[in-house]
């Protein structure tokens, strides 16, 4: 009873207080947002066009363009827009479709068409390969047009012919087939702000809070409830109990905005309510820690957010550990976002179970723990200190 | 004045005796852009393992490898030699390939006959791109090839005697696509990830200091030490001015120091020192004036210090020092450009891409400088109710 009598106080003290709880809630459901609306995966390349020529043939070279899956155009008037774009990375590659296009082409002469690309980025090489291919079908007809008008015909009506007869010449063909591969990623949106924005917020919150515990110190509080006949595992099981319920309170809030407003799929309900409840502990674990061991409330509440960050940044809540080097995600799994992570992406993208996720929760379980003796271990320090 | 610096003196000594201000305005700064800088070196472009299985072995099979192996293509793709169309599959599923391209047994010499062998791309759900790109890869191959065979037909359906039509095929594969696409290098510098997230950082710790200035604003407040500077012959002005020079003293060694170490420690880019500096000055103004801003609109320290928080967040979250504003979708890269951070990041990125001098920074600078005149008006209306004790 004397535990939930403290857990109630502090949990009080928390609500209470506006700036935390935009931070416990508001600020948590705008990065899911805006991070769900930018995390859509790279789907396509995005080429800038610069149509020199502006003429049938340009246009149509560059409505063939458009119509390539995978590739978005999007048309300038400038070179140095087009360049300025390319350089503020808005663009993966440019396209220039150069002044005198449709002259060469019923000159029958070669004509040069730039790819702006650079060498050494492979991004805009691989957006380069895919215009370099939609020019290249473009000139396949323009030579058979112009090889053809040696035996009969103008340039114009054997182009014609050409267009007519492609689809009817048999060529070498490119057979696809999609193959279903293991999820190494979150899917894309907000199935990958969701649960990474509740892994970062309630482990940040949870640090952050620690300054709640050290204002309690100062404010003498332990002292007072030491005063009176209440144990030092009490008043740890009561501190213990308040992160724990702030966390599972913040877990459940995001859970049900992402379900309800963003049609996230959490996974198997027994093995994402265990997931969560097993991150509320690592989380309520990691605050104890930071409540004991930072000086001042000004020291947690600089020092924790930066430490809830980077731990997000090297755990993969930030962007997927799948991208950086197998150095970087071995030393992202010191964290426990990394663990936490890897079993939400198993459980979203792999339809996974409590079976299937039972190394990542044994691994967070073994965080809480260890988070938790730390904690029992200086806070009773504390409180016999006070005590005695 | 003097007074004036008095007061930013003592404010300055009280920030630097507590260490979390050296931990906010150098040492996170520094760390996140660092931790930002190290996981993505090597993996800023993209990439991905091919699995080629080459059943054919022919003299066109091996066109396409060469092909494969050009400069430009040695960047994006890793060739994997494999041994069957089972086991790429297997390597896909396994998620070990980004894609495999299947060269069937007998390609070469069916390219010379009415039916030719088609060659086969198998792309993976979770590579979606790396697909796309094996697909362009092997159609430019195959361009010119079909683009021969086109020839033939047209020519033939032109008015050439069928009778020739081994010599018309000898010809055809004579020529060449009239449109070479030519590679040309941009008029500018890549982007470095390392150099928008040092600025990106630097700018969004530098906006904590609206916080804390805020706060120890209150705190003086609430100790008397207003109410007795009052009670001296000091001007309100001479508070609030004291006050904005300690901000903008802090500021500008923090922004300072983090775009030395950056630079030095991670080589990133922050551009021409003279314009940059300009536009961290006029970005150190904005924060000063918000500073005033939020003391002017609290009237308690839980009040600033929620305020603040929105403000900070609000700002970082829209002027895009999270994350690159370039993926964003472009309604956000306009918002970006209403906060002075979203002007000073996309100053510092123009400044290490396109170059550039002064002339690059003067739209953003107009942009930082309108957003502190309009904070620094509603700021100055509501000033004197602040330091009215």
């Amino acid at each position: 009873m004397r535990v939930l009598a403290i857990a109630r106080a502090s949990v009080l003290r928390v609500v209470r207080d506006r700036t935390a709880m935009f931070f416990i809630v508001v600020l948590p459901i705008v990065l899911i947002v805006l991070v769900g609306a930018i995390a859509h995966g790279v789907t396509s390349f995005r080429v800038g066009v610069l149509d020199l020529d502006s003429t049938g043939p340009s246009r149509a070279l560059v409505a063939d363009l458009a119509r390539t899956p995978g590739v978005t155009v999007t048309r300038f008037s400038s070179l140095h827009a087009l360049d300025t774009a390319l350089a503020r990375s808005d663009l993966d590659t440019g396209l220039i479709v150069p002044h005198g296009l449709a002259a060469a082409e019923r000159a029958g002469r070669p004509i040069a068409v730039p790819v702006l690309a650079e060498q050494a980025n492979s991004s805009q090489q691989a957006a380069a390969a895919q215009v370099v291919a939609v020019v290249q079908r473009e000139g396949g007809r323009i030579q058979a047009a112009e090889f053809a008008t040696h035996y009969g015909g103008g340039f114009a009506r054997n182009l014609l012919r050409a267009d007519v007869l492609a689809p009817r010449t048999p060529g070498v063909r490119l057979g696809e087939e999609a193959v279903r591969a293991k999820a190494v990623t979150l899917p894309a949106g907000y199935e990958y702000s969701a649960p990474t924005e509740l892994v970062l917020f309630v482990f940040l919150t949870a640090i952050a809070g620690g300054a709640t515990i050290i204002e309690t110190r100062r404010l003498g509080m332990f002292d007072r409830m030491s005063a009176a006949p209440v144990s030092p595992r009490t008043i740890i099981l009561g501190e213990s109990l308040t992160y724990v319920a702030i966390a599972a309170v913040q877990s459940a809030l995001l859970v049900a905005v992402g379900a309800l407003a963003f049609g996230v799929s959490w996974g198997n309900p027994l093995a994402a309510v265990v997931l969560l409840l097993v991150w509320c502990l690592v989380g309520a674990g990691a605050g104890m820690v930071a409540g004991t061991l930072f000086r001042t409330p000004e020291q947690a509440s600089a020092i924790g957010p930066v430490v809830g960050i980077a731990f997000a940044m090297l755990g993969g809540c930030m962007w997927p550990l799948s991208i950086v080097s197998p150095a970087m995600r071995a030393v992202g799994h010191v964290t426990p976002q990394a663990w936490a992570v890897d079993a939400w992406t198993n459980l979203l993208a792999s339809h996974g179970t409590l079976l299937t996720i039972g190394r990542e929760l044994g691994v967070l379980a073994l965080f809480a723990l260890g988070f938790f003796v730390i904690a029992t271990v200086r806070l009773g320090r504390t409180l016999s200190a006070g005590r005695a | 004045m003097r007074t004036a610096l008095a007061i930013a003196r003592k404010d300055l000594r009280q920030r630097i005796r507590d260490r979390s201000a050296l931990v906010v305005g150098v040492i996170a700064p520094v760390v996140i852009a660092g931790l930002m800088s190290f996981a993505f070196k090597g993996v800023e472009n993209f990439t991905y393992t091919l699995g080629v299985v080459n059943l054919d072995h022919g003299a066109v099979s091996a066109g396409l490898v060469q092909a494969l192996e050009t400069p430009q293509l040695r960047h994006v793709v890793t060739v994997r030699p494999l041994p069957s169309a089972a086991v790429a599959r297997s390597e896909l599923r396994a998620g070990k390939l980004g894609a495999a391209l299947v060269v069937p047994a007998g390609f070469s010499a069916s390219v010379a006959t009415s039916r030719p062998e088609s060659l086969l791309t198998l792309s993976s759900d979770q590579f979606a791109i790396a697909g796309q790109v094996t697909k362009s890869i092997a159609a430019s191959f195959v361009a010119q090839l079909n683009a021969d065979r086109l020839s033939v037909a047209t020519a033939l359906a032109a008015g050439a005697p069928p009778s020739e039509l081994s010599s018309l095929a000898g010809l055809a594969s004579r020529l060449r696509i009239p449109l070479q696409s030519v590679e040309r290098p941009l008029g500018a510098h890549q982007l470095k990830v390392i150099s928008y997230y040092s600025p990106g950082m630097a700018i969004f710790f530098l906006l904590f200091t609206i916080s804390y200035a805020a706060r120890s604003f209150f705190v003086d407040r609430s100790q008397g030490m207003i109410e007795r500077m009052r009670a001296a012959p000091v001007r309100p002005a001479e508070i609030l001015l004291g006050k904005a020079l300690s901000v903008f003293a802090y500021g500008s060694v923090s922004l300072l120091t983090i775009g030395v170490v950056t630079s030095l420690a991670f080589g990133a880019d922050w551009g021409a020192p003279l314009p940059a500096i300009v536009i961290g000055l006029a970005l150190i103004l904005a924060v000063v004036f918000l500073t005033a801003l939020v003391i002017g609109l609290s009237r308690t320290q839980r009040q600033a210090e929620g305020i603040a928080s929105i403000v900070v967040f609000g700002l970082a979250l829209l002027g895009g020092n999270f994350f690159f504003i370039s993926s964003a979708p472009s309604v956000m890269k306009h918002l970006a450009l209403l906060t002075p951070n979203g002007w000073a990041l996309r100053a510092f990125t123009d400044l290490a891409t396109i170059g550039g001098g002064f002339g690059t920074v003067v739209e953003p600078l107009v942009g930082i400088l309108v957003f502190t005149a309009v904070v620094a008006t509603a700021a100055l209306l509501l000033a004197p109710r602040a330091v009215r004790v």
